[in-house]
């Protein structure tokens, strides 16, 4: 029973591909996500996923790797958004709006004048899991460990920025540095997912694990491995949904939507767990929570 | 250009040229609440959060400006819930919602045949199918919309500038927020049918944003905010004709492209004033 539960959905190779990326990508969304919520910088992993779609398209037109283009156009938008934002008269928010509406109607405009839209459309938006292939697992790996490795490298600094962005440019370090680097890894990685997830779900890797993380612990680290863990959890038991759902029961269910809906579903049941410990609690005095300064 | 001269002849058109324009207009004067309340991600978030409502109004059967009205309400209720909880900040929830409820209509889209299809016109919009009942909603609710926005217009920007001295007032914020909040939602799932979800946000934000580039004062930004909202409506729509591309996307980038123009020429106007003046600009604050 448990094993055909759990053992049978993985015994062919595309399934075991799509683990390992879904895992991979769970574990660096995981520890990435945990960054861009101290940061409150939601907004711009949804910018990154949508300004990396033209680039996708571009490259897809043209039969370039998917991979490069989206690079290509995840760093033209890092670098607009930095230069874009220095004018006082240009409120960030609305210059993340700005980019991800031209950016995003761009792409749309460069696949609309291929022959296959619709079928292509959907594909670059809502990714393919179940059809990863080697060279895409690869290619995870190499970008994971590029960005775990400047993680790790700058964990104090960029702690520090989070919680006390006076103090540390005080201290001398270059500030804009320090936020231009955290948005080049947020853009690695989602560039990494966003074959395999889509354009628009991407997010849901970084954000949700961490922000449910941030409910139960405190300290930086001990969330970055639960919502690490979370992910890769939540990301195993949704390909087991998908397998049982689509073989057992001939549902038709998209992949990438079923894998994020179990994150959000994890989220849920975490918040509520968490808001009936915190009523109990209460009367016990619990410690001052953490804030983070923006 | 003869393609586009054809087009104009035809009434589907025609339809599709004022419904643009109409959306353009009202979504450029609610933007600037946008803008003004800093609420760009929330617009992002809603055009996502929407798609849902849509989805099932669509296989339903009913009103996608009922359905998208409905579902972005809940949404708006379900990030003021899980927002309550001090540990989590707003931008973290809205992210967290805006991609469950994505996925949440992308899974009831793929459960039926012939997805595909549907899925790109939800997302880019089908200006061109647009039905005089499209037209009749958009104007109810753009007259609804601007009404209210008009008679609370003072209260509104007092709160959007200064929260705690509105509440000090006695007024309620929490109502102005809410009142806000209802008008966006609403001018999304009314522009829904024309422009798409995603790129209704393009509407909902970039003629406000271009609009303040010129000037410093909140009702002829509103002004210049609809004319560049009803431009980008109908420039982008002959680009879409003539060139045949997708007209939402083409809408939105020639939104874009106004901002962009805007930007080089309000850059260069002020850099000419202090340059005359000798004295510090006061074109942009």
């Amino acid at each position: 029973m448990l094993h055909d539960l759990i053992i049978r959905p993985f015994e062919s190779g595309y399934m075991q591909r799509a683990l390992i990326e879904v895992v991979l990508l769970g574990v660096l969304g995981g520890i990435v996500g945990v960054h861009v919520m101290m940061r409150k910088m939601a907004f711009v992993t949804e910018v990154v996923q949508h300004t990396v779609f033209p680039g996708i398209a571009i490259a897809f037109a043209f039969g370039h790797s998917l991979l490069l283009g989206a690079l290509c156009a995840g760093a033209l938008s890092m670098v607009l958004l930095t230069v874009g934002t220095r004018r006082s008269a240009i409120d960030s928010d609305s210059f993340m709006a700005l980019l991800i509406a031209t950016f995003f109607a761009f792409g749309v405009i460069v696949v609309s004048r291929q022959r296959s839209f619709q079928s292509d459309l959907t594909a670059l938006l809502f990714g393919r899991i179940l059809t990863v292939d080697r060279q895409e697992i690869v290619d995870t790996i190499i970008v994971g460990a590029i960005s775990v490795i400047v993680l790790w490298a700058l964990h104090k600094e960029l702690v520090m920025r989070a919680f006390d962005p006076a103090y540390t440019g005080a201290l001398g370090y270059r500030i804009d540095v320090i936020d231009l680097v955290l948005n080049l890894v947020v853009m690695l990685i989602v560039v990494a997912a966003v074959r395999a997830v889509g354009t628009v779900l991407v997010v849901a890797f970084i954000v949700t694990p961490a922000a449910a993380a941030r409910l139960v612990f405190r300290r930086v680290r001990t969330m970055m491995v639960a919502s690490a863990l979370g992910a890769a959890v939540c990301g195993w038991i949704g390909l087991i949904v998908i397998f049982h759902g689509s073989i057992d029961h001939g549902w038709r269910v998209a992949a990438g939507s079923t894998i994020v809906l179990v994150f959000t579903l994890a989220f849920v049941i975490v918040w509520a767990a968490s808001a009936v410990f915190a009523r109990r609690g209460r009367g016990s005095g619990s410690a001052a929570s953490v804030e983070a300064a923006s | 250009m003869k393609t586009l001269v054809d087009s104009f002849h035809t009434a589907i058109f025609r339809r599709a040229v004022f419904e643009a324009v109409l959306i353009g207009a009202i979504a450029g004067i609610v933007g600037v609440h946008v803008a003004l309340r800093r609420l760009p991600f929330f617009v992002v978030a809603m055009s996502h959060a929407t798609f849902p409502g849509v989805v099932i109004a669509s296989v339903a059967g009913f009103s996608l400006f009922v359905g998208g009205t409905g579902f972005g309400l809940l949404v708006v209720a379900l990030v003021l819930v899980l927002g309550a909880r001090r540990a989590l900040d707003d931008s973290s929830v809205i992210g967290v919602v805006l991609a469950g409820s994505f996925a949440l209509g992308v899974l009831i889209l793929s459960a039926r045949p012939g997805s595909s299809t549907d899925l790109s016109a939800f997302l880019v919009g089908s200006v061109l199918t647009v039905t005089s009942g499209d037209i009749i909603t958009t104007i109810a609710v753009g007259a609804i919309v601007l009404a209210v926005l008009s008679l609370l217009h003072k209260e509104i920007v007092f709160g959007a500038f200064d929260r705690v001295g509105a509440g000090a007032l006695g007024y309620r914020t929490w109502v102005l927020d809410g009142v806000v909040l209802v008008a966006v939602t609403i001018t999304m799932a009314a522009a829904v049918p024309a422009v798409g979800t995603l790129l209704a946000v393009a509407l909902l934000t970039v003629p406000a944003m271009t609009a303040r580039l010129w000037t410093d004062r909140i009702r002829p930004t509103m002004a210049l905010a609809a004319t560049f909202g009803a431009l980008s409506g109908f420039v982008g729509l002959c680009v879409s004709a003539i060139w045949a591309v997708a007209a939402g996307g083409a809408i939105a980038l020639t939104a874009g492209v106004c901002f962009v123009i805007s930007l080089a020429a309000t850059t260069s106007r002020s850099a000419l004033q202090r340059r005359h003046a000798g004295v510090a600009g006061f074109g942009a604050a």
